[in-house]
């Protein structure tokens, strides 16, 4: 099943066109890359899927939903959620509270019995609390709870990223150059944690420039070049392919 | 049991006890008085933390709120002779509906542009309490608020209704700590901290803002409330644009954000100016300077100075966690 699709989707920011005609879709329970060379659209295609701009041309599709008139919390309730290339975390707050925001739309205590702390909010709130220790346990931030986000390291900020991401208990998680800026060794535990993330059944998009990552465990991967996506496949096939290896591969070796 | 827990355990019990106590220090009228208008302001300036400190949304108008309350309040308690607490409710009730006939409209705005409308609102609001001579009774106010009676105790002198004043206060302080402890008070701040972010996560900012915008303007016609009991009159000069500042001043100067620095500002900023009477109009200057001194020093507020005290009584954090990681 097609968890996400896009039919002939397109922007254009004051006459420049940003994407044009993408055709993509990602299966359920798969990993699916997105490479392209800087400028190709890429954070903008994850842009048109959250939310954050809406299309001038073509439609987006969640689950078989035409979901494009949705606003971004409105996705994230439905089960999309993202991190952010340039870090956005909230910095003054703990990391606990930043995983917590996560839950915000899976959790119901209304403003009265949040100031009342009626026995249902607070029994919530432990189980809030509970949950989101399991992720941030498995991005390794468990002992880092109480810290302020905007004093982590640059890495452990990235696994923030993730964490909080998967608090929304999302069955699509949108990763934007997770490995970017992150040395060999935190390089493999992520690999091994976005293989986690799949076997959990969360399907995961994922935008990223570094090959042997991408190349090693992908599903499938969509190329895009200047705003158009110019193939997808296997990894096999994308290694392989012609117009991949002159517009991206070649350009880089 | 070392320091450090005793210290932690007990230190809102010390604060309450010391509260509890003043009456019998301070036993002149005048300096009580001065007490309830702090403990008036701290409830006031508590709110418009909830809305600029917490949410992240300025306003420069919130005394029309307070304004709100107190003629509700005024009007319910000489006109139809209602109990304290409906009068209580019913002013943060009327400040509410107006928090959101202001804050709807408001959040298509940003920044400077949201803080000239609140402006605006705090001047119109000023001008109707001033210009609507059949409710308000304009410039000439309204008399004879009787004392409010609960219980059968009339609360007819500064002393006794200090006690209702600070009863009120705490009751405000544990509902919007609760508040701010919550899944609801983690949306508020992940407005402020960051819209996208937030959005991405589920948080219909939109809507949290009109949340915040309806919880400041409650409780800050809870607190124009209690001031027009305390002065049995009230007319319009009372809630000019200055105050709304005064109030800015109160929440800034204790912390942004800060719940025990809202309170120490809205304290620190009520006495200044009555201690410094004697002294003339020099005053002013002294309490400006006063300000920018502890904005200059203090940027986190004296919530801040609170926060740093603490840590030392308390053993500092990164201390405790070195010794952690040693064993
Ligand atoms: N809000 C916007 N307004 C105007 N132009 C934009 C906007 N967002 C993106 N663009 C443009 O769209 C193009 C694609 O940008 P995008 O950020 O999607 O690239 P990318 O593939 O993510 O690149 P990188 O690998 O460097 O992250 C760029 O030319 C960019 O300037
Ligand atoms: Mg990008």
């Amino acid at each position: 099943m097609n968890i996400i699709e896009t039919k002939k989707m397109g922007i254009t920011f004051d006459g420049l066109v940003a994407l044009r005609d993408v055709d993509f879709s990602a299966k359920k329970g798969e990993i699916t890359a997105i490479i392209g060379p800087n400028g190709a659209g890429k954070t903008t295609f994850f842009n048109l899927i959250a939310g954050f701009y809406t299309p001038t041309e073509g439609t987006v599709y969640f689950k078989g939903n035409n979901i494009t008139k949705y606003k971004p919390y409105q996705r994230a309730e439905q089960g999309i959620a993202r991190t952010f290339q340039n870090i956005n975390l909230f910095k003054d707050m703990s990391v606990l509270d930043n995983a917590l925001v996560g839950l915000h739309c899976r959790s119901k205590s209304n403003v009265l019995s949040s100031m009342l702390r009626t026995p249902g909010q607070r029994k919530e709130e432990r189980a809030m609390r509970e949950e989101v220790m399991e992720y941030l346990a498995f991005l390794g931030l468990d002992s880092y709870k109480d810290e302020k986000a905007g004093s982590l390291s640059y890495g452990m900020q990235k696994n923030l990223e993730i964490a909080r991401a998967l608090a929304l208990r999302p069955e699509v998680i949108l990763l934007d150059e997770p490995a970017s800026g992150l040395n060999t060794q935190d390089l493999s535990e992520l690999s091994q944690r976005i293989l986690k993330i799949r076997d959990k059944g969360i399907t995961v998009i994922l935008i990223e420039h570094k090959m042997d990552v991408v190349m090693s465990i992908s599903d499938r991967i969509a190329v895009l070049n200047f705003g158009e996506k110019i193939a997808d496949g296997s990894p096999e096939d994308i290694r392989n392919d012609q117009k991949v290896i002159e517009a991206y591969l070649g350009k880089e070796e | 049991m070392n320091f450090a827990n005793i210290y932690k355990k007990t230190r809102i019990w010390i604060i309450l006890a010391v509260a509890v106590m003043l009456p019998f220090i301070v036993t002149n009228n005048y300096w009580l008085h001065i007490a309830n208008i702090a403990g008036i302001f701290a409830i006031c300036s508590l709110s418009l933390n909830l809305l600029t400190g917490c949410t992240g949304l300025f306003s420069v108008g919130h005394i029309a709120f307070y304004g709100i309350g107190a003629y509700t309040a005024a009007l319910l308690a000489t006109k139809l002779h209602a109990h304290f607490f409906v009068s209580l409710i019913c002013a943060g009730i009327m400040a509410m509906i107006f928090g959101l006939i202001l804050g709807i409209p408001a959040l298509r705005l940003k920044g400077v542009y949201l803080a000239i409308s609140t402006l605006a609102f705090g001047e119109i609001t000023y001008q109707v309490f001033v210009n609507w001579t059949a409710v308000t009774n304009g410039t000439r106010g309204i008399l004879g608020i009787e004392p409010p009676v609960i219980l059968g105790i009339k609360f007819n002198n500064y002393q006794k209704y200090y006690y209702l004043v600070l009863l009120i206060l705490v009751i405000v302080v544990v509902l919007i700590r609760n508040l701010l402890h919550s899944r609801i008070g983690r949306a508020l701040f992940s407005v402020r901290e960051g819209e996208i972010a937030a959005s991405a996560l589920g948080v219909n900012t939109v809507m949290y803002k009109v949340i915040a915008f309806a919880t400041s303007s409650f409780f800050a016609g809870v607190a124009g409330c209690l001031y027009a009991y305390e002065v049995h009159f009230i007319s319009p000069e009372s809630f000019i644009g200055a105050e709304s500042v005064s109030v800015l001043a109160m929440m800034v100067v204790g912390g942004i954000g800060s719940i025990p620095g809202s309170i120490a500002g809205a304290v620190v900023l009520t006495i200044i100016p009555e201690a410094l009477r004697s002294v003339g109009d020099i005053r002013l200057v002294i309490y400006g300077a006063a300000i920018v001194a502890i904005i200059i020093f203090a940027p986190k507020g004296i919530g801040g100075f609170l926060e740093w005290v603490d840590g030392l009584l308390m053993g500092s954090r990164t201390g405790k966690k070195m010794a952690e990681r040693e064993d």
